[in-house]
C-alpha cells in the first residue's frame, strides 16, 4: 500500500483515528499523573550533576568526597549583628541559632563559633571549649576573639565576615531534595528562628541546596507560565487567521495531546526535566501549531476548491496536500534535534529524544488527527482568509525583487554568511550560575551579600590522593598540599583555603603553649600521626580520611559563573599538576560539575551543527533527487545559522547549556520553509513551464503560511522571555531573532537560488505513474531505469488533456516534443480544405521533434481520447544534461534513434 | 577490667547520683552489685571502620578503678607502632569537681590536661568520642533515670532505662536508651539520640556476655554512627581479671604515661 492509498483510508476512518488518539492519551495521562494521589509522575532537577553522565569522572569524584568525607556544598547562613559579632549576648544568639538550626529537616551538623573549638594553651593545659562556650563562661573573653579568628586559618573569614558584622553557620544537609527544601518551607524557618533569637540586622541563606530550589521553583514556574502562555498567544494568532473557534481549538488540542504524549514518554523513557528538557514543552507546542497553520489554511483551502466533495475526500484532499512539506518539515526538525545526540550530555541527549518524539507526535496528530477531528467537529464554515490580498501583493513584489535582485540577494547572503561566522571567532563559551537569577531575586541577593561578606560563596573541593594509607602523614608531602594551598589562597578568586594541614599546625601549637615555633607541620611520620590521633573527630574527617590516604582541601572562591570559574580550574590544575608523586589532585564540587558541564556543551555544539547541515543536506538531495538541488535549499538555512553565532559574538554573549542549543533548534525548525517553497515552486515550474512565473506562483502561496507560521514561532520563543532565569530569556530573544532571519533568507535567497532550478522531489517520484515498464513501451525512454524514467518525466512536465483538444497546431514554430503517454491521437494536415489523417499514435509515439530541430508544425496533432503527453523543450533537454547527463544521453541517443527510425521510413516510403 | 563492666561502671557512677524510683534503684542496684571495686582489662583491640570500609586497628590496655565511686579510666596504645605509647587518662570529678582528662603523646613527650574537650573530639580516633565517655556519666548525672516499657534481645528479657539531661544541661545527646539485661544486669545495648535522629548505637552480642569471677562482663562492644556510617569494635582479647589493687601511678596525671 502506498502512501497516498494509506492516507485515503485513514480519511475514511476519521472515527477510528479519534478513538485511538483518544485511548492513547488517556493511556499518557495515566503516565504522567497517579491518578490515586493526583501527583504527577516526572520530574524536575535543576542540579547541573543532572547535565552531566552517570559515570562522569568529576562526578565519581564528587561521589568519592562525599562518601569517604561525608561532606558536601555546604548550606550558609549568614547572620549580621550590628556592630559586630563579638559580644557576649550575640554569641548567645548564636548559640541558640545554632541549636535551632539543628533542628531543622535534614540538617546534620552545625559549624559555627558555637561549634567551633577556639583551643587555647595554658601552662599545661589545652582548653578546647567553643567560642560560645568561652563568652558564656567569662564575657571579657569576647575582646580577643576577633585576634584568634585572624589567627587561625581555619576560621578566617569563615565563621566571621572580614568586617566583623556577620556570623556564618555552615549546615551539612543530608537527603533533602530541593522540592523538600521547598515542602518544609525551609527559609522562612530559618529566618523565623533569627527573628526569635533576636539582635540580628539581616539573615541571608546561599548555598547548592536554596539555589537549587530557587532554580526549581524557576523552571517549575516558567513551565506554568510558558505553555498556557504559549497556547494562549497562537490560539490567538488561530483565532485572528482563521476565523474559526473550532479550527483553533481543534489545532490547539491536538497539540496539547502531542504534549501530553511526549511528557509521558519523559515517563517511560526516564528522562527528568532539567535546564535543558525544561525547553521541550513549549518548543513542542510551538513547533506544532505552526505545523497546524499549514493543515488549518489546507483545510479552508479543500472548502473553498471541492465545495461538493464528500468530507472524507476533503480529508484525504488535505492530508495529501500537505503529506510531502509535512512529512519533510518534521523530518528536517527531527535531524535538527538528532544531531544533538551526539552531544556527551545526556540532558541534551534526552532534550534531542523529546523534542524528536514531540515533533513527530505533533507531526503524526497534525496529519491524521487534525484533519479527522475537523469533519468530526463539522468544521465547514467558509472563513476566507484574511490578508490573502496583502500577502498575494506583497508576494508579487518580492517576486519581482528576488529575480531582479538575484545576484546581490546571494551576494549579500554569502557575504552575511563570511561576516557572521567571523564574529563568531568572537564567542567565548559560559554560563552564569546565580546571574542566571535575575537582580532582585532573593536567592541572587543573599549569594552576593555572602559572598560579598566573605569573599566568596561558591565552593571548590580538591581531593588528595595519595594512594596508600597513611602516606599523608609523611612531613614531605604534607609541606607539598601547604605550599599549594598557600598557592591558592594567594589567586585573587580564593577567599579561603582549608585542609587537614591547618588543623595539624593549630594542633601542634596548642600541644606545645602556643609556642609560635610550633605552628608548623611536625618533623616526623610518627608525631604527625600522633597530633593528628589527637586532633581526630569529626572536624578532622571532613578534611582527612581516618587511613590518612586521602584529603581534600575546601576552597571558597569569590567568582561566578563558568567562564571565571574555569579559568581559575585551569591554572590551579596546572598548578596541582606540580604536587610531587603519589599525590594527585582533583577539582569537584557543584560550581566545578556546573563548569564542566558547560565546557561539554560548547565542545559538542559545533559538531551537532555541522552533523544537522550535513544530514540535512543529504535528506534534502535525497528528497530532491539531486545533490545540487539538496544544497541549493541548504545554503539559506546557513544564514540563519550565520547570523545567530554573528550575533553571539557581536553581542558578547556567551554560549552556555540553552544558547548552544538554538542554532541545531533554528536549523531543523527553519529547514521548513525552505522545503514548504520549493516543494511548491517545484509544483508551480512543472505546471507553467516557466521559472519565474514560478517564483511568483510559489510565493504567493506559501508567504502567508510561512509568515504566519514563523511569527508563531517566534511569538512562542518570544514567551521564554518572560522567564526568570536569565538563560532562558536569552533563549527565547535569541531563538526568535534567528527564526526571524530565516524566515528573511527563505523569502529572498531561497527563490532567488531556486529560480533557476528545476527540482524533483522524492514523492514526485513514487506518486508519478508512467503506465507498465515505460522504458520497454516508451522508445524514447528504452534502456532508462525506472526512476531514471520518472526522473526525465518530472523534468519535463506531464499534461492532461481531454478528447478533441489540439496539441500541435500546423505551421507554428514551436519547439516542444511529446511524448504520448495514455490515450492515442490523431496527426493531420489540412490541403484545400482538405483533412487529411496522417497517422494515429498511441501510447510511446513521439511527436514533434521537428520543431525541435527549429522547423515549423508540419501536421497538427489533436486528440482522440483524453490522454497523457510528457512535454519537453530543448531547454528541459539542457537541464536534464546538467543535472543528469547519463540520462541525457540516453534520451538524445534514443530520440537520434527514432529520428533514424523516421528518416529511414520516410525513405523507404519516396522509394 | 571487662568491656561490659566499663559501661556498667559509667553507668553505676553517675546513677549513684540519680534520683529514682524504687524499680529503677532496684535495677540501678543491679548493676551496681555486678561492678568489682576495682577492675583491670588487659588486652583490648578497637577496630575502627571508615565510610569506605577501611579498617584502622588499635591495640592497647585499658586500666580502671573506681575509688569512692569515682571512675579512673587508662587507655594505654600499643600498636601500631608509632601511636605506642600514646596514653589518655580520664578522672571522674564527681559532685564538686569536674572530669579530668590527660593526654600523653610521645611525640610531644608531655602530659597535657585536656578541657571542655569539643564535643565531636573521638578517643583516639575511634568511634568511642570524648564526649561519649562523658556523656554517659553526664547524661545520668545530670538526668533523671526511667524506666521504661520492658522488651527483649535475642529471646533475653531486658529493661529499657531512659536517661535524658535536664533543662538546660549542655549534653551532646537529648535521650540515651539503655537496654538491660534481666539476668546479669549489664546493658547489652543502648542508643544516643541527637534530637529525634539516632546518632549512634552500642551493641553487644549475647553471646559476649560472660562472667568471671562472679562478675558479668561483656567481651565485645560495637559502637555503630549511624550519621557517619563508621563503626568501633572493642574487643577484649585478654582479661586479667579484677585485682584489689592497681599501682596508683596508673592514675595519676603525673605518671599514668609510665606504664604498669
Amino acid at each position: 500500500m502506498n502512501t497516498v492509498a494509506w492516507l485515503g483510508v485513514v480519511a475514511r476512518r476519521p472515527r477510528t483515528v479519534l478513538t485511538a488518539v483518544a485511548v492513547l492519551t488517556v493511556v499518557a495521562l495515566l503516565l504522567c499523573v497517579n491518578p490515586l494521589t493526583r501527583e504527577v509522575r516526572f520530574h524536575v532537577d535543576p542540579s547541573a550533576e543532572a547535565l552531566l553522565p552517570a559515570h562522569d569522572p568529576g562526578r565519581a569524584v564528587l561521589e568519592q568526597v562525599r562518601k569517604t568525607f561525608g561532606i558536601d556544598d555546604p548550606l550558609i547562613i549568614a547572620v549580621r549583628f550590628e556592630p559586630t559579632v563579638y559580644s557576649a549576648d550575640n554569641l548567645a544568639r548564636i548559640a541558640k541559632l545554632a541549636d535551632a538550626f539543628k533542628q531543622l529537616p535534614g540538617v546534620t551538623e552545625v559549624h559555627s563559633l558555637a561549634s567551633a573549638p577556639n583551643i587555647k594553651a595554658r601552662d599545661d593545659e589545652i582548653d578546647v571549649t567553643t567560642f560560645a562556650e568561652q563568652a558564656a563562661a567569662d564575657p571579657s573573653a569576647v575582646a580577643h576573639f576577633a585576634a584568634d579568628i585572624e589567627a587561625n586559618p581555619l576560621y578566617r573569614s569563615t565563621l566571621v565576615s572580614r568586617d566583623d558584622t556577620t556570623a556564618a553557620f555552615a549546615l551539612t544537609v543530608a537527603e533533602l531534595s530541593p522540592k523538600d527544601y521547598l515542602r518544609q518551607d525551609f527559609d522562612r524557618r530559618v529566618r523565623a528562628a533569627v527573628d526569635e533569637a533576636g539582635g540580628a540586622t539581616a539573615v541571608h541563606l546561599t548555598g547548592t541546596l536554596p539555589v537549587r530550589a530557587a532554580t526549581s521553583e524557576a523552571l517549575d514556574r516558567t513551565l506554568k507560565r510558558t505553555v498556557p502562555a504559549v497556547f494562549a498567544v497562537i490560539a490567538v494568532l488561530l483565532l485572528a487567521t482563521f476565523r474559526s473557534v473550532v479550527a483553533a481549538a481543534s489545532a490547539l488540542l491536538s497539540v496539547a495531546i502531542a504534549l501530553v504524549w511526549t511528557v509521558a514518554s519523559a515517563v517511560l523513557l526516564d528522562i527528568q526535566f532539567n535546564l535543558v528538557s525544561a525547553i521541550v514543552p513549549p518548543l513542542v507546542i510551538t513547533i506544532g501549531l505552526s505545523y497546524t497553520i499549514h493543515l488549518l489554511a489546507a483545510h479552508f483551502l479543500s472548502r473553498s476548491l471541492l465545495p461538493n466533495a464528500r468530507d472524507s475526500q476533503r480529508a484525504e484532499w488535505v492530508m495529501r496536500r500537505i503529506s510531502t512539506g509535512l512529512s519533510l518539515s518534521a523530518t528536517t526538525t527531527v535531524i535538527g534535534f538528532l544531531s544533538l545526540l551526539l552531544n556527551p550530555l545526556p540532558a541534551v541527549r534526552g532534550f534531542a529524544l523529546l523534542a524528536t518524539l514531540g515533533t513527530l507526535y505533533v507531526g503524526a496528530l497534525t496529519h491524521l488527527f487534525l484533519p479527522a477531528l475537523l469533519i468530526a467537529l463539522r468544521c465547514t464554515r467558509e472563513t476566507p482568509p484574511i490578508a490573502t490580498r496583502l500577502f498575494g501583493r506583497f508576494a508579487a513584489v518580492l517576486a519581482v525583487f528576488d529575480l531582479r535582485y538575484r545576484r546581490a540577494i546571494i551576494t549579500a547572503a554569502a557575504a552575511l554568511i563570511i561576516v557572521g561566522f567571523a564574529a563568531a571567532t568572537r564567542i567565548r563559551g559560559g554560563a552564569d550560575f546565580i546571574a542566571s537569577f535575575g537582580e532582585n531575586v532573593t536567592e541572587r541577593r543573599d549569594f552576593e551579600a555572602i559572598a560579598s561578606a566573605f569573599n566568596g560563596a561558591n565552593f571548590v573541593t580538591v581531593l588528595i590522593d595519595a594512594r596508600s594509607p597513611d602516606a599523608l602523614t609523611q612531613p614531605r608531602l604534607i609541606d607539598a598540599i601547604d605550599r599549594f594551598q598557600d598557592w591558592l589562597r594567594a589567586q585573587p578568586e580564593v577567599g579561603s583555603a582549608v585542609s587537614y594541614v591547618d588543623q595539624l599546625k593549630l594542633t601542634h601549637l596548642a600541644l606545645n603553649n602556643n609556642d609560635p615555633l610550633h605552628f608548623a607541620v611536625p618533623n616526623d611520620d610518627a608525631a604527625v600521626k600522633q597530633v593528628l590521633l589527637f586532633a581526630s573527630g569529626d572536624a578532622l574527617n571532613r578534611l582527612i580520611d581516618p587511613q590518612y590516604r586521602s584529603a581534600v582541601i575546601s576552597v571558597r572562591i569569590n567568582v561566578d559563573g563558568s567562564q571565571a570559574i574555569g579559568d581559575f580550574l585551569t591554572r590551579a590544575e596546572a598548578r596541582a599538576a606540580e604536587l610531587p608523586a603519589p599525590l594527585e589532585a582533583r577539582f569537584t564540587g557543584s560550581s566545578v560539575l556546573a563548569t564542566r558541564a558547560v565546557e561539554a556543551l560548547a565542545g559538542g555544539h559545533l559538531a551537532s551543527i555541522a552533523i544537522a547541515v550535513v544530514a540535512i543536506a543529504a535528506l534534502l538531495s535525497l528528497m530532491f533527487t539531486s545533490v545540487k538541488a539538496g544544497l541549493v535549499a541548504t545554503v539559506p538555512n546557513l544564514v540563519p545559522i550565520a547570523v545567530y553565532f554573528g550575533t553571539l559574538g557581536v553581542l558578547n554573549i556567551p554560549l552556555n547549556p540553552t544558547t548552544s542549543l538554538i542554532a541545531c533548534i533554528v536549523l531543523g525548525i527553519a529547514v521548513n520553509d525552505t522545503v514548504h517553497f520549493l516543494a511548491r515552486f517545484n509544483a508551480d515550474a512543472r505546471e507553467q513551464g516557466k521559472e519565474a512565473g514560478a517564483v511568483r506562483s510559489a510565493l504567493t502561496t506559501v508567504l502567508r503560511p510561512i509568515t504566519l507560521a514563523t511569527v508563531c514561532l517566534c511569538l512562542g520563543f518570544l514567551v521564554f522571555a518572560a522567564s526568570e532565569l536569565n538563560n532562558l530569556v536569552q533563549f527565547g530573544l535569541l531563538g526568535a531573532w534567528t527564526l526571524f532571519v530565516a524566515w528573511i533568507a527563505d523569502m529572498t535567497l531561497t527563490p532567488a537560488l531556486g529560480s533557476r532550478l528545476r527540482i524533483v522531489t522524492l514523492w514526485d517520484l513514487l506518486r508519478l505513474d508512467l503506465g507498465r515498464s515505460p522504458q520497454h513501451t516508451i522508445p524514447l525512454l528504452s534502456g532508462l531505469s525506472m526512476r531514471q524514467a520518472r526522473l526525465f518525466a518530472l523534468m519535463s512536465r506531464l499534461e492532461k488533456h481531454p478528447v478533441g483538444t489540439r496539441i500541435i497546431q500546423e505551421g507554428d514554430l514551436s519547439r516542444d516534443i511529446y511524448v504520448v503517454i495514455d490515450g492515442s491521437v490523431e496527426a493531420t494536415v489540412e490541403r484545400h480544405d482538405e483533412r487529411r489523417v496522417l497517422s494515429t499514435m498511441t501510447r510511446g509515439a513521439v511527436m514533434g521533434e521537428a520543431g525541435y530541430f527549429g522547423q515549423r508544425r508540419t501536421a497538427s496533432v489533436d486528440t482522440t481520447s483524453p490522454v497523457r503527453l510528457l512535454r519537453f523543450n530543448s531547454q528541459d533537454l539542457e537541464r536534464l544534461r546538467e543535472r543528469y547527463p547519463s540520462i541525457a544521453a540516453t534520451v538524445f541517443r534514443n530520440l537520434n534513434r527514432i529520428q533514424a527510425e523516421r528518416i529511414a521510413r520516410m525513405t523507404a516510403l519516396i522509394k | 577490667m571487662k568491656a561490659g563492666r566499663w559501661l556498667g561502671v559509667a553507668l553505676l557512677a553517675v546513677a549513684s547520683a540519680a534520683r529514682a524510683d524504687d524499680a529503677t534503684q532496684k535495677l540501678l542496684d543491679c548493676m551496681r552489685s555486678n561492678v568489682p571495686p576495682s577492675l583491670q582489662i588487659k588486652d583490648v583491640e578497637l577496630t575502627s571502620t571508615d565510610r569506605n570500609g577501611a579498617e584502622r586497628l588499635l591495640k592497647g590496655k585499658v586500666y580502671a578503678s573506681r575509688a569512692d565511686g569515682l571512675i579512673r579510666l587508662l587507655l594505654r596504645i600499643s600498636r601500631p607502632r608509632d601511636l605506642d605509647g600514646a596514653s589518655y587518662l580520664m578522672r571522674e570529678g564527681g559532685a564538686d569537681r569536674k572530669d579530668e582528662i590527660f593526654l600523653y603523646l610521645p611525640a610531644i613527650q608531655r602530659v597535657r590536661k585536656i578541657s571542655g574537650a569539643s564535643s565531636d573530639g573521638s578517643l583516639l580516633g575511634t568511634d568511642f568520642s570524648y564526649n561519649d565517655m562523658k556523656q554517659l556519666q553526664a547524661a545520668f548525672g545530670d538526668s533523671r533515670p526511667v524506666l521504661e516499657k520492658p522488651t527483649t534481645i535475642g529471646n533475653r528479657p531486658v529493661e529499657v532505662l531512659r536517661l535524658q539531661p535536664a533543662a538546660g544541661a549542655a549534653a551532646r545527646y537529648s535521650r540515651v536508651l539503655a537496654y538491660v539485661d534481666r539476668q546479669s544486669c549489664t546493658a547489652l545495648k543502648a542508643e544516643f539520640f541527637e534530637g529525634k535522629t539516632l546518632r549512634k548505637e552500642l551493641t553487644a552480642p549475647i553471646d559476649g556476655l560472660k562472667r568471671a569471677d562472679g562478675y558479668w562482663y561483656l567481651s565485645e562492644l560495637l559502637m555503630r554512627d549511624l550519621k557517619e556510617n563508621t563503626r568501633t569494635r572493642l574487643k577484649v582479647t585478654g582479661v586479667i581479671g579484677s585485682s584489689d589493687q592497681l599501682p596508683s601511678k596508673l592514675f595519676d596525671p603525673t605518671s599514668f604515661y609510665r606504664g604498669s
